[in-house]
């Protein structure tokens, strides 16, 4: 063989970035799920709460989308053992993306919502709903349906960011490959798979998202 | 907190210039090749290399991009300053993000703009250059306008590779100090501002210069 990679060694590292990978899933699934949960949760507040709670919220999904990721994992890495808050690197890293992924998450939801149509709402207040169940009754569950295109892409997203917790030091895949490069002075076999392990999970996930939208559209 | 700011303005400084070139460089590139996949028949094979490219892009994560370039230059023979380094990650991060937008922008014009301009004698190259880019370029404003904002947000990974922006200046600052946790909200405070400068002039100009436009909605972390 003259190809000039070690496939030798390629097949070597395999199990280790493969296990990796699985933290690098583990932690973007766990984000995503929480992100639903607690942006879920704000973006109710946002849109039924008063002026000073949507403005609060207004000003933390501006920030989650005006600083740049990787600051946010450093300043939450660093300021959460402050409020007593002592974490490992992994859920350091899950607390970290999903503080992103919220501000994310209620600007979704409320693009979602709002492209419902006034109509939706103001009938169904009429109709003597209070806010809250228009928003759970009437709004939500049409919502729902068209949310699923978007949080997959989310957690592409969440994904492709996860591996600035490399810089945090938590194992997950760019960790791990980075490691292997520092550890074995071998540069090219490493990088090919990294990038083919993010290109599999990534191009499936991105695969799903457009399936499930043009399965919605219809 | 206050004494230090003077110590962030080179490392803000690199972050602007490193944002600035890469996007101009990028749009060059981005555009020019998005055209070019807007035009080209569905079976021609510079179509699946453009789509690999994109795919990359979109399919992996920046850091990774930037250690890939930053490892890989040495092993070709090359040396680049990190500095350039970073410029050509971004550049060839945000262009292949770019090809969309010179899609969809010249895409949105309509083929009829096309056909009526040939008809009327110009060549295909005067067609795309005088008649449907001018028309496209009101829709790239918007898209644009978001993409300098992720490139000063990416600009900040380069940070890993000793690219000496606001991000590493204030780390270099910090890990003297021990003031971790003030000096990243100092630089989140800097972030936001540029941030929020850089859309508030894409707006004036998208409303007060070029008439109203549509502002996209993008949710992408890269």
């Amino acid at each position: 063989m003259t190809t000039g990679l070690d496939t030798q060694f390629m097949l070597d590292i395999l199990p280790k970035l493969l296990r990796a990978t699985w933290i690098t899933i583990q932690i973007s699934v766990l984000t995503v799920i929480l992100s639903c949960v607690f942006g879920g949760l704000l973006s109710a507040w946002r849109i039924l709460g008063g002026r000073v709670v949507r403005a609060v919220i207004y000003g933390f999904v501006e920030f989650t989308r005006g600083v740049p990721p990787l600051v946010q994992i450093a300043l939450i890495y660093f300021a959460l053992p402050r409020f007593g808050v002592v974490l490992n690197e992994f859920w350091t890293g899950v607390a970290a993306l999903t503080f992103i992924g919220v501000g994310y998450t209620i600007e979704i939801v409320r693009a979602q919502v709002e492209s419902l149509g006034r109509g939706q709402s103001d009938a169904s207040l009429g109709l003597g709903l209070s806010p809250w169940q228009t928003l759970f009754l009437v709004l939500v569950p049409q919502a729902m349906r068209r949310i699923l295109p978007p949080l997959t892409n989310e957690l592409v997203n969440v994904i492709k960011a996860s591996a600035l917790l490399s810089v945090i030091s938590v194992n997950e895949l760019t960790k791990v490959a980075n490691e292997l490069i520092f550890i074995h002075f071998v540069v090219i076999e490493v990088l090919i798979e990294l990038t083919f392990l993010y290109l599999v999970v990534v191009g499936s996930l991105m695969w799903l998202s457009r399936w499930l939208e043009r399965r919605s559209a219809t | 907190m206050i004494e230090v700011v003077p110590r962030l303005l080179p490392g803000l400084r690199i972050t602007i210039e490193v944002s600035a070139i890469s996007l101009v460089l990028a749009t060059l590139i981005g555009i020019w090749l998005g055209v070019i996949r807007a035009y080209t028949k569905a079976r021609n094979p510079l179509n699946w290399v453009l789509d690999a490219y994109v795919f990359f892009v979109r399919g992996t994560p920046i850091i990774v991009q930037i250690f890939v370039l930053f490892f890989l230059a040495p092993e070709l023979g090359l040396r680049i300053d990190p500095y350039w380094v970073g410029i050509i990650a971004l550049t060839f991060n945000s262009a292949g993000y770019q090809i969309e937008i010179g899609r969809a922008a010249v895409g949105s014009v309509g083929a009829a703009q096309f056909d009526a301009s040939l008809a009327l004698g110009f060549s295909r190259r005067q067609t795309i250059w005088l008649v449907i880019l001018p028309q496209a370029v009101r829709r790239m404003i918007a898209p644009l306008t978001n993409e300098m904002s992720q490139l000063i947000k990416a600009s900040s990974v380069l940070s890993v590779i000793t690219v000496f922006e606001l991000h590493k200046a204030a780390n270099a600052i910090s890990s003297a100090s021990f003031k971790y946790v003030e000096l990243l909200a100092l630089q989140a405070v800097f972030y936001l501002v540029l941030i929020l400068s850089v859309s508030r002039f894409a707006r004036w100009i998208e409303t007060s210069v070029l008439g109203a436009g549509e502002g996209a909605a993008d949710f992408q972390v890269r």
